[in-house]
């Protein structure tokens, strides 16, 4: 049986800290592991759960969004009953501080109240899109019901010495009891636990924390869960797969370049059998290798001509990497050129770009190079 | 309810492709893999899309159910519509007679029924085993500037190879003036490339006359363009120059296949005014690993290659691990080639494992001397 269980997804509550990404969309919009949209991970976590009536919150720039998800046809989701609803931005009484739309979750949740009344399924899971994984939501739900919480926070330990951009949620919790939630920017030994922003909890949990919210007049859903977490079944399902939690462009760097230098982290997120990921078909020819190039250890999309070589890099759709240009570290989003002899090194390019010939571009590990969409260099 | 198409099209797919061997066995010949992401009917129903003909009948009868299952409601064409769209017409029984189609026209005879349900102006007739990229709507142009009864689209061939061919001998004014069907001696090599527009009266009438010929083979080449002709109507050639391929056989399947990759390649998939849509499977994107060399080769989605590919046709999902080899070769969907396995001049196709050290196929072979692997095999180095 299908669950009963409706998705949320918040296309872009954290734009800020990814303004060169997000100049021309949202932060579900954004382009990763090749062929993808960080909304696609949403939405097909969602479907492959058997969950497919799903809400999308838009709020600024969301054009390249809705021209993406179309009909939903491609997740499956152009449903007579169900399917997908994009919430458009309004104008609204509860948006905090003279701001005209809503900013925070629960200005959102508060205003797309009607709805939630409505819902007739028990459960709700929510989702930022700036958070990047392959997860069996049907399994969160599983263990949310068996250990009675209110709220389930799917968190990971961190690898290795991640730091955020803003100040995002840590928790602590003992068995999966949570006993412990702080904003911080890295994982500290009191709250080891990252927060991939995906809660669980039961549709009518939800509108009882939307009615205290409106109560207090409180507007943030981070601080309702802080106060409320201390005398409530809160809990944490412990993920240890690949997610990327998308905070800055240099995350999204690291995190694509993992993609590519780590086999694991790869299957994890793109080879799980059971749980594919969809996108939006493109129909576009399979990648041309001609008798001049050289590939390794790296991700290629459909429509791709590769003459020259390209070595640890992500390639979107319809790029055409020319005799003699190299490509290293790099992600290249769809239909970049590089023409003959250019060499791009740590260079992330927008939609479309050229890079004209024998222009050699190079930027660092630590500190990749972005290039504008439709630029010609 | 009153629906009114200016022309539909009736494709014959039901084939058994017997000339295809193993790749047949279990599939019809139109959903057989073609070119790594496509099927070979892909290529009509793309062409129809693009021509703006929405309505499409698939005639099939051998195998049906990858096909079926493959064309679905149509939507990966934009065909899947309210009025019109793809409908699936195998044989059926009626209340006098069950009935195998017997030959091409006596499968669109017994589908009159469909046809007319769309009142048409115009029917086109379309098989499903040719590779080629054709917009229809010019043909139905010159079939209606000409006022013929019937269009024939042909195109040259070597004169050599005519003989296996419908060949049109046609006035200076493209008007035929004979056709006949795989002649001894061709008089010229204007092949029909089994693609007819028929004014649907002209059909109907044909279509009847000849159901009640009992010495009918009930065949569009042998029966019905001949007895057109034969009463003076008017029959045109519609001259067709682009890429057109007959994939009937393993040599011309293998050929066609090879003719998509090269420096220049004769069949260029990568036209953005003119796409073959295809149904998507939403697989990961292809992973090329340290130790690959890709050269001049055709790779899809999801495969995994670590090892050489050379001069190859790769469908979805194929892993080729570190240390095999494959050359001038198709594989298809999700065949995993093992470490130290080597594939020369062969078709593989899908779900079938190469074990390690096994040996596939001969170097540098002939494209009369392919080697087929069937679906779902495995083949280990002493069975090779």
């Amino acid at each position: 049986m299908a669950n009963s269980a409706v998705g949320i997804v918040f296309s872009n509550l954290n734009n800020n800290t990814l303004s060169r990404l997000t100049r021309d969309r949202t932060v579900a919009a954004i382009p990763f592991a090749c062929r993808y949209r960080l909304i696609d991970f949403c939405l097909s976590n969602l479907v492959n759960a058997d969950i497919s009536k799903i809400h999308v919150i838009a709020n600024y720039n969301y054009r390249s969004l809705l021209e993406h998800i179309g009909s939903g046809k491609d997740w499956d989701l152009a449903r007579r009953q169900e399917g997908i609803t994009l919430i458009s931005p309004y104008q609204t009484a509860s948006a905090s501080g003279g701001a005209s739309v809503f900013s925070t979750h629960m200005e959102a949740l508060k205003n797309m109240r009607q709805y939630i009344n409505e819902f007739k399924e028990e459960y709700v899971v929510m989702m930022d899109s700036d958070c990047v994984l392959n997860i069996d939501i049907s399994d969160v739900i599983a263990v949310h019901e068996k250990t009675d919480a209110n709220v389930t926070i799917v968190t990971k330990v961190p690898d290795g010495d991640y730091t955020s951009k803003h100040p995002r949620m840590f928790i602590s919790s003992v068995a999966g009891k949570i006993n412990n939630i702080a904003m911080a920017t890295a994982a500290s030994e009191r709250n080891p636990e990252l927060a991939l922003n995906i809660f669980v909890m039961k549709t009518s949990y939800l509108r009882i924390l939307i009615g205290e919210a409106e109560a207090y007049g409180l507007n943030s859903f981070t601080d309702m869960l802080m106060k409320k977490y201390k005398h409530s079944n809160y809990r944490t399902y412990c993920f240890t797969g690949y997610a990327a939690s998308v905070s800055s462009f240099l995350d999204y760097y690291k995190y694509s370049m993992q993609l590519v230098s780590d086999t694991e982290a790869r299957v994890s997120l793109l080879n799980a059998k059971e749980r594919p990921i969809f996108t939006r078909v493109h129909n576009s020819a399979p990648v041309v290798y001609t008798s001049t190039a050289t590939v390794e250890n790296s991700l290629i999309a459909d429509d791709c001509v590769i003459e020259g070589t390209v070595i640890n890099s992500v390639l979107s759709r319809g790029v055409h990497v020319a005799k003699g240009a190299v490509v290293k570290d790099s992600i290249l989003f769809q239909g970049t050129e590089v023409k003959r002899n250019a060499e791009l090194n740590c260079i992330v390019t927008d939609k479309r770009v050229t890079i004209t010939e024998e222009v050699k571009l190079s930027g660092n590990p630590t500190m990749p190079f972005f290039i504008q969409k439709d630029r010609r260099v | 309810m009153y629906c009114k198409k200016e022309c539909i099209a009736m494709l014959l797919a039901g084939g058994q492709g017997s000339r295809l061997y193993d790749l047949t066995k279990q599939t019809a010949k139109p959903a057989v893999s073609f070119g790594g992401k496509y099927k070979i009917i892909d290529f009509p129903l793309s062409n129809c899309i693009n021509s703006g003909i929405d309505t499409v009948g698939v005639l099939t009868q051998y195998q049906p159910l990858a096909l079926n299952e493959y064309i679905g409601n149509g939507a990966t064409w934009d065909l899947d519509r309210s009025r019109g769209g793809v409908s699936v017409l195998p044989p059926y029984q009626g209340n006098k007679k069950s009935d195998w189609y017997k030959g091409t026209a006596n499968a669109i005879y017994q589908n009159i029924t469909f046809i007319k349900q769309y009142h048409p102006d115009y029917v086109l007739i379309l098989s499903g085993d040719h590779i080629y990229r054709m917009d229809y709507s010019k043909m139905l142009e010159k079939h209606k500037e000409t006022n013929a009864a019937c269009t024939i689209a042909t195109i040259s061939v070597p004169m050599e190879e005519a003989s296996r061919f419908g060949i049109c001998n046609t006035n200076s004014d493209d008007t035929i003036y004979e056709f006949e069907e795989k002649p001894k001696k061709p008089k010229n090599n204007q092949a029909s490339m089994g693609i007819y527009i028929f004014n649907t009266k002209t059909l109907i009438e044909y279509l009847e006359l000849d159901e009640a010929d009992e010495n009918s083979s009930n065949d569009f080449g042998k029966n019905i363009i001949p007895n057109i002709l034969a009463n003076g109507e008017k029959i045109i050639a519609y001259r067709f120059d682009g890429y057109w391929k007959d994939v009937g056989t393993i040599s011309s399947l293998w050929e066609a296949n090879m003719d998509l990759i090269g420096e220049e390649p004769v069949l260029n998939l990568r036209d953005n005014q003119f796409r073959i849509y295809s149904r998507n499977e939403a697989r990961a994107p292809q992973f090329v690993g340290k130790n690959s060399t890709m050269v001049n080769s055709m790779i899809s989605e999801g495969c995994i290659i670590d090892g050489t590919v050379v001069n190859s046709i790769l469908s979805g999902g194929v892993i080729i691990e570190e240390g095999a080899e494959v050359y001038d070769s198709v594989i298809m969907d999700d065949v995993v080639i093992r470490n130290g396995a080597k594939v020369y001049t062969a078709i593989i196709d899908s779900d079938t494992e190469i074990l390690a050290g096994a040996t596939v196929g001969k170097k540098n072979a002939d494209k009369s001397d392919i080697t087929v692997i069937a679906k779902g095999s495995v083949i280990s180095p002493e069975k090779a």
